[in-house]
Parts: C-alpha cells; structure tokens; sequence
C-alpha cells in the first residue's frame, strides 16, 4: 500500500463523513430564538459538567434530554430562579439564575425534549419489553 | 525515606552515555515533552481533588466542580497533544535523519500552544467558559490551538517535501495525524445554535482525535521505537503501516457513529456506527501481532528501553481491553441504550483514553527527554513501580466506575427509580473510585518526578 492510496483514501473518507453529518444533523423544527437564547444560558452556566443531555456530559446529576415531559414548565423556572439545596449537601445550593435565564433555559430543555432520539432512554416499561 | 531511596526517587537515577548527535527539532522536542509531563502531573491532582468532590457534601474548593471538571477534561486533550507534538518532532527527524523544514515555527507553535492551553486552563479557573463537554473553554482560544496545529501540519508537510523520495512511512502516518488533528478541530472553533450539530461536531474531537488521529500519530512512533530498538525490521513496519493507518482512518471516522446514536441523528447510524466500529479493531490486532513477535525474537537490555516499553506495553493492553473489547461491547445498540449515559461510560473513557492514548505518549515523552542517558538500576526499579501504580490505580477506579454504572443502569433505567435515590447509593463505589484515584496519582507524580530528573540530567549535558 502506498502514501498515495492512504492520502485518497482519507480524503474521500472524510470528505463524505463530513457530508453525511451534515444531513443527518437536520433539526425536526426550527429552533425559536428564545431556545437560542437558552443553549448559551446552558452553555455559560456549564450545566454539562454535571447534567446530561442526550446522555452526554457529567453524569452526577439527572439526564434533562425530556426533563420537560417530567415535570411543569413552572416549576422547572421556580427551580432555577430560586434553587433548593442539593442532595446529599447540606447547605450548598444548585446555582441560581434570573427570571429571563431560567426561562430561556427551559425554553431550550423544551425544545431538545422534540428531538428524536431512536427510544432513547429507555422508560421502564421499555425496558420490561426488551428484558 | 528508605523506600523512596530503594526505589530510586532520591539520589542518582540516572547516568550519562555518550551524547548522541541531535538534531535542533530533537532539542526543542524537549521542551514539548518536559511541559506536557508537567501537565500530566497537574492532572493528576485535579482529576483527584474533582474525585473527592463527588463523595464529600458541601465540600469548600475556590473552583467549583462544573468548572474544576472542565479543567480536568481540557488537561485530557493538552497534555497528550503537547507531548505528541514534541514526539512527532523527535521520531520525524529520527525516521527521516534530517533537521524539520523549519526549526523556528516550531518553536513559535511552542509558545503558542501553551499560551492557548494556559489561557483555556486559566479562563475555566475564574469561571469563564463555552459549555461544550471536552472544549469548554472560550472558542478564540481554539483558534490559537488551530494556529499551533497549523503550524506544525505546514512544517510537517514541508519536511516531507524537501526530499520526496525519501517519506517513510512512519513520517508520513504522523503527519497525516497532525493535520488530521488541525481539521478536526477546526469546526469546533464555530458557535452551533443546532443543538444536534453541536453535540455531533464535538466528538470530531471527542472521538476522533483519540481514535483516529492520535491513533496516526502514536502508530508512526511506535513504528518508530520498534525499528530502532530492534523490535521489528523496517521492511515489516513499512509493509503494514499505511494499512493500519488506512484502516484507523476509515474505522475511526465512521466509527464516530457510535457517538451518533441518541443524539438526534436518523437510525442508519445504529447500523453505521456498531458495524465500522468492528474496523477500528483491526489496528489493534496488527499492532498486537507485530508486538508480540517483537518480544518473542529479540531481547530488550537498554533500562531505558525496557521502560519505555513497559509504557508502551501498558498502552498495548488497554488498546485490547478497555478500548476494543469493552468498547465494542458497548457500540452493541441495544448494550448502549442502557450503558450510555452512566458511570459504566465514564470508567470505559479512562480506559480507553488515558490507558490507549496516555501511556503512549508517556512512552514518547520518557524516551525523548531520556535520550543520551540510561537509568541506574535503582531509577529503572522506581519507573518501574510508578507505571505499576499508574496501572493499579487505573484499573481500579475504572472498575469502581463501571459497577457503580452497572448499578445505575439496573436501578435507574431497567427498575425505573429516582436518579438521586440511585446516584446517592452509589457512594461506596465513587469512593472506591477515590482510593484507585490515589494510587494513580502517586503514580502519576512518582512518573513525573522520574522523568523530571531524567531532563535535568540530560539537560546538564
């Protein structure tokens, strides 16, 4: 095998990995500019250090991929403008944002909670079928 | 005290041989190598303090866990990118036995690279940052890392060109992986409002910078050590090398797919993405078999060597286990569904990145900043013992990792109980995890200590 093949080889891998990406990463809908708004308020804060979403991320707090389905819009809001102290801590807080932060957060939670993610996670009953 | 003499930690570790001739890269490849080693060592105190933070309520630190984390995964992607750039350097001029094209822009992407690291490293410790998991620093600062690995792609790419009828292989494999490392960063300089593209173009790095291009990058050293040290012959390095690298190429890009699965993407890729997986397994295969025939016909008796392969050898068997078998059990879709997202990921990721990639450029790093030297019995025993320690604490906090994930994946995803109830019966396997932690990173400073001492012995020179 030459240096020739593996220069061609690497470019035509690429080049078409890179394509199909592209196609597959089209959104469901578009994304409102309030959840704009809310992934850079996600993204500030370093929610992935600890959250999950999508399951990627920090795993020592909840996965929010369909926090949104979970529980009212809200109290996900009240949550976050006026965060309870965290289990197991006794004193240390889940870090606080303002009212037009928290809301734009949620906003964004709510639209990732539309993307489809093949069953994933699976749901209890989910799991029963598969077991 | 008498333990750390027995060992070597304190008085000679090492002595002077005859200088070799060196080339300028080779010298400035140290400088490479003695800063990423210096970063492994921060490294480790930071991914052990993070550690303890996990199991410790209220724990007071001037630099909170999101941000301490961020540090912790930034320092996973400099340390190793900074001592394979000093590697590459120092294995292209020995391959190729002649000066890079231009010592000077190597040593201005020196500086550059750590003023890029240390700006990301330092903006994440007064809490300023982007978000994204693994590039959680500002996005301007990337562009000074592209700048760099721009740099060293265009100083590669000349030093091949000067003399095109003499590119081995091992030369050309590492600079392929150098600009491969460029390209892939290149996007993630780039905001995303699509929270799908965002998270697919992460793992360009995530991902294909430790399976693909470092993977380039480490197989053109190895290729490299093995020639000089007897391992194999050239003739045998140069018929399997770019099929390897061809193989690493194709697996590693479309084996992203294994990343693409729950993040939005169509299903196509649960087919994508678990049947190329299966090829980045055959790179490990090759390089097993050339490994083993090596040991089986020659018998290594420089120290300096034989430590410089049991780094290597480390790296060897977490390519098999950690990375390959326990990654592909893991890339089976319906395996993935309930392991994804949970510690069990987690202890597969220390594995396979520290243990594939990390112990590699440890190799590398050892063997450049011990050229012209060789250990005392007593500094080959106490280099011996830290990779021990590296390995021990390794395995067991990876292990601790992925029963505390076998556990939440029962109890959170299959019984369907509350992530806190789940998370908080956890504990006795994260302090596990804490214990492993301390020995790794006894390890890991031991190392560090070694392999300082080892420059400033050959820096004395």
């Amino acid at each position: 095998m030459k240096l020739k093949t593996l220069l061609l080889l690497s470019t035509i891998s690429l080049a078409l990995f890179i394509a199909i990406t592209i196609i597959s990463s089209r959104l469901p809908s578009p994304i409102p500019e309030s959840a704009v708004a809310g992934k850079l308020v996600w993204q500030r804060h370093n929610c992935i250090s600890c959250h999950t979403l999508f399951g990627n991320g920090g795993y020592d707090a909840d996965d929010l991929t369909n926090i949104t389905t979970k529980r009212a819009l809200s109290y996900l809001i009240d949550y976050l403008v006026q965060p309870p102290v965290m289990r197991p801590n006794n004193y240390t807080h889940h870090p606080a944002l303002d009212e037009v932060d928290a809301e734009n957060l949620v906003n964004y939670l709510e639209f990732v909670d539309t993307i489809p993610t093949l069953g994933w996670p699976p749901q209890e009953e989910d799991a029963e079928k598969d077991l | 005290m008498k333990l750390f003499e027995y060992f070597g930690f304190t008085g000679k570790v090492n002595q002077l041989m005859a200088p070799k001739q060196q080339f300028i890269a080779q010298k400035i490849s140290r400088r490479y190598c003695v800063f990423a080693i210096s970063l492994f060592s921060l490294q480790g105190i930071v991914a052990l303090l993070g550690a303890v933070d996990l199991v410790i309520p209220d724990l007071p630190s001037p630099i909170p866990f999101e941000y301490g984390r961020a540090i912790h995964l930034g320092l996973s992607t400099f340390w190793p990118l900074i001592g394979t750039m000093g590697m590459i350097y120092f294995f292209i001029t020995a391959e190729l036995n002649r000066e890079i094209y231009s010592p000077r822009l190597a040593r201005w992407q020196f500086w550059i690279v750590i003023l890029f690291c240390l700006l990301i490293l330092g903006s994440l410790a007064l809490r300023i940052g982007n978000g994204r998991e693994f590039l959680e620093g500002m996005p301007i600062f990337y562009v000074g890392i592209c700048l760099a690995l721009a740099l060293a792609s265009y100083n590669l790419i000349q030093t091949l060109l000067t003399d095109k009828r003499n590119i081995t292989p091992a030369a050309a494999t590492m600079t392929v992986g150098m600009t491969f490392l460029l390209l892939l960063l290149l996007p993630n300089t780039l905001t995303y409002t699509n929270p799908i593209a965002d998270e697919a173009t992460k793992f360009w790095v995530v991902h294909l910078w430790e399976e693909m291009a470092f993977e380039l990058t480490s197989a053109g050293f190895i290729a490299t050590f093995y020639v000089v040290s007897g391992l194999a012959s050239r003739a045998q390095i140069e018929k399997w090398l770019y099929l390897e690298a061809s193989l690493a190429v194709i697996g590693g890009l479309y084996g992203t797919g294994h990343h693409y699965y729950w993040i939005g993407f169509p299903a196509v890729w649960l087919i994508l993405g678990s049947l190329l997986s299966l090829v980045e397994v055959v790179p490990v295969g090759l390089l097993v078999h050339m490994t083993y025939k090596g040991l089986k016909h020659k018998k290594i008796r420089s120290n300096r060597e034989k430590l410089t392969l049991w780094l290597l050898l480390s790296s060897v068997f977490y390519h098999i286990t950690g990375a390959s078998l326990l990654g592909l059990i893991i890339t089976v879709p319906w395996v993935n569904l309930y392991m994804h997202g949970t510690f069990f990921t987690s202890g597969h990721a220390h594995l396979a990145l520290f243990g594939s990639l990390g112990f590699v450029v440890l190799a590398g790093c050892y063997y450049v900043l011990s050229q012209g030297s060789e250990p005392t019995l007593k500094g080959y025993k106490g280099g011996v013992l830290a990779v021990i320690l590296l390995n021990s604490g390794l395995i067991a906090m990876s292990s601790a990792l992925m029963v505390a994930g076998l556990m939440q994946a029962y109890f959170w995803r299959i019984l369907g109980m509350d992530f806190m109830e789940v998370r908080l019966s956890l504990n006795p396997y994260l302090i596990l995890r804490v214990l492993g932690g301390m020995v790794f990173t006894l390890g890991d400073l031991l190392l560090s200590w070694h392999i300082y001492r080892t420059w400033r012995t050959t820096n004395a020179k």
